[in-house]
């Protein structure tokens, strides 16, 4: 059984369809990226899968179970989701931040319980934010930032965390210790991820499945090395991409890529 | 960190309070004849009470006090719902539209019932309340399913409809009013610029039992709205079902308004600046800020209703006057801070 999986489902914006039915099952325990051009409907089906956006038909199950059939603050005991564009007043500090992490576990909202305090650290500790606990989020770089709030989404302690697009605007270190802190939350906790990236070649390294979308339908599943090929990127992306492994760690990669009729006589030697 | 914000909450408090009685204090000794303070706690702890004193606190300036600190309590916190719930630091009730809904009920009773009952029985009083009561709420039931969107609370949406609404509103209570007679119509103009100047004891027994329900509910539900400054979305994620939240903490927050309006017509700013100065004495946890602004509220309505009575004495200016005279220059100065 998938531990979070959608059956033919169908989302749409006032009166446009996103996509229709839409099947898919993320495997447990494993990273799945979606990837896919702008407007492929790649985060509609992250905010489906994390009940922020309502399907129009079709179900989501969590555990096998009706998504729609559990209350959201259950729901919130087994996914986080950290959306694209996540905002919060300025003179809020992290740790204040993080502890609205642990809303769906508490009872009284005006006292942390020793747990509540535990996993408050564990979620600082992991994502390398103890050291400016106590400074305003407004204060912060847009690094800093992100980290904070993947320490909120993990206060949840879910199994499962979908991460809309978490690298956005980060520089590329950033961007790196972002995906590390993501690979040893799966590694060690085991907690399944379902995340949207923008970047092919870090879906390449930090992927257990890739999903490729295209315009509502999910051209193809798979693993790294069966979705990083000049076919299946030509097809998603429209572009003629120069994928080859990775010799350092036995990662495709795609190192660089012409848009399909333009620069095509130019482009020599398309797969090493 | 956590002591020292609540330090501070409290240090805030204290201060404001003993403002309020000071403000207090001056309204009750002072007016068309001036008391004494032995005077006033004589005739409280009713030794040797005298007659005329009787009248003039029991009668005139205490319910009347008690009225200000009232609208000013349900007014502030309502305020502060209103600018937690949509996130938007310059709505407060009065862009919302439920003053208008609230005043143009008013309007209308005025000129069909209390015409018939004579304008002074009980019962035209008693009825007031309700009336602006239904006028509030029916403008509020209006914009609240004029902003549902795709089964979605829109709050940018609820903040148009608010004004689209509240203009209508206001548009149908001058036109009642123009069918007035003259006195009436004056009655009414000073009734709907914001007035406690006929205050009585059943003017706050008719509005007390909404603000003892809803403010303890507001209060219990202040951590949420902490959460509902993230974006929706991070609120959804965190498992709060934030349209059935958003809706109860609106519609309190409306009761609270339609109550206050019914009472005192349609005093306007201070559910907009009271959340405005709580929040910046304490911050933003609404734990705090909530409680602040009640105190706030009441401060800010005492004070003014103080000065409507006092400054052209032994004439009257509408209280909801001076609260503007005040809030215009705020709320400009706030305008051009939020745009720099």
């Amino acid at each position: 059984m998938s531990i979070l999986s959608v059956k033919d489902l169908e989302a749409s914006y006032e009166k446009f369809t996103v996509f229709q039915d839409l099947n898919l099952a993320v495997k447990k325990g494993k990273i799945t990226t979606i990837i896919g051009p702008n407007g492929c409907g790649k985060s509609t089906v992250l905010k489906t899968m994390g009940r922020i956006l309502k399907q129009k038909q079709g179900k989501v199950y969590l555990q096998g179970k009706d998504l729609q059939t559990i209350p959201t603050k259950q729901i919130a005991k087994q996914l986080a989701l950290l959306s694209q564009n996540p905002i919060a007043p300025g003179q809020l500090k992290v740790e204040e931040l993080i502890t609205y992490g642990r809303y769906p576990h508490r009872n009284n909202v005006n006292k942390l319980t020793a747990k509540d305090k535990e996993v408050l650290e564990w979620a600082m500790e992991i994502t390398k934010v103890t050291g400016f606990r106590d400074r305003e989020l407004g204060n912060l770089s847009g690094g800093q930032r992100q980290k904070v709030w993947l320490a909120m989404a993990l206060a949840q302690e879910t199994d499962i965390l979908l991460l809309d697009e978490p690298t956005t605007y980060l520089d590329m270190a950033h961007q790196l210790e972002v995906l590390q802190i993501v690979e040893q939350l799966n590694k060690d906790q085991k907690c399944t991820i379902v995340m949207v990236l923008h970047d092919i070649n870090h879906a390449a390294r930090f992927s257990h499945e890739i999903v490729a979308m295209k315009e509502g339908t999910i051209i193809r599943v798979g693993p790294p090395l069966e979705i990083m090929t000049a076919e299946v990127l030509q097809q998603v992306f429209q572009i003629q991409a120069r994928v080859m492994i990775d010799p350092y760690n036995g990662v495709p990669v795609c190192f660089g890529y012409e848009s399909i009729g333009q620069d095509e006589h130019q482009a020599v030697g398309q797969i090493i | 960190m956590h002591r020292d914000s609540w330090q501070r909450y409290l240090l805030m408090m204290t201060v404001l309070v003993c403002l309020m009685m000071v403000a207090i204090y001056l309204s009750l000794t002072n007016g068309t004849f001036d008391l004494s303070m032995a005077d006033i706690i004589r005739t409280l702890l009713r030794i040797h009470p005298v007659k005329e004193y009787d009248l003039v606190i029991f009668d005139f300036r205490l319910p009347r006090i008690a009225i200000a600190g009232l609208v000013g309590l349900g007014l502030g916190v309502a305020g502060a719902v209103i600018q937690g719930v949509t996130r938007n630091p310059l709505a407060d009730s009065g862009v919302l539209g439920i003053n208008a809904g609230a005043g143009a009920a008013m309007v209308i009773f005025m000129l069909v019932v209390q015409g018939q009952l004579n304008g002074t029985g009980w019962l035209a009083i008693m009825m007031a309340p309700i009336f602006g009561l239904a006028g509030g709420l029916g403008a509020a039931i209006l914009i609240y399913l004029f902003s549902w969107k795709n089964g979605t609370l829109d709050t940018e949406r609820l903040l148009l409809t608010g004004i689209a609404i509240g203009s209508g509103f206001s548009a149908l209570a001058l036109y009642v009013s123009l069918k007035m007679k003259a006195s009436d119509f004056e009655m009414a103009a000073v009734w709907v610029s914001g007035s406690i100047y006929n205050a009585n004891w059943s003017y706050i027994l008719s509005m007390l039992p909404w603000l003892l329900v809803l403010i303890p509910i507001i209060y219990k539900k202040t951590y949420l709205l902490d959460l509902f400054q993230l974006e929706d979305e991070s609120a959804k994620s965190l498992g709060i079902s934030i349209e059935k939240e958003k809706s109860i903490l609106l519609l309190c927050a409306i009761g609270l308004v339609a109550s206050c309006v019914s009472v005192s017509g349609s005093i306007g700013f201070v559910g907009l600046i009271a959340p405005q100065m709580a929040k910046r004495l304490v911050g933003i946890k609404h734990r705090q800020v909530v409680p602040l602004c009640g105190v706030m509220g009441m401060f800010l309505v005492i004070v003014s209703d103080f000065i409507a009575k006092t400054v052209v004495a032994p004439a009257e200016l509408p209280v909801g006057i001076i609260i503007s005279i005040i809030g215009v220059p705020y709320f400009l100065y706030l305008l051009v801070k939020v745009k720099a």
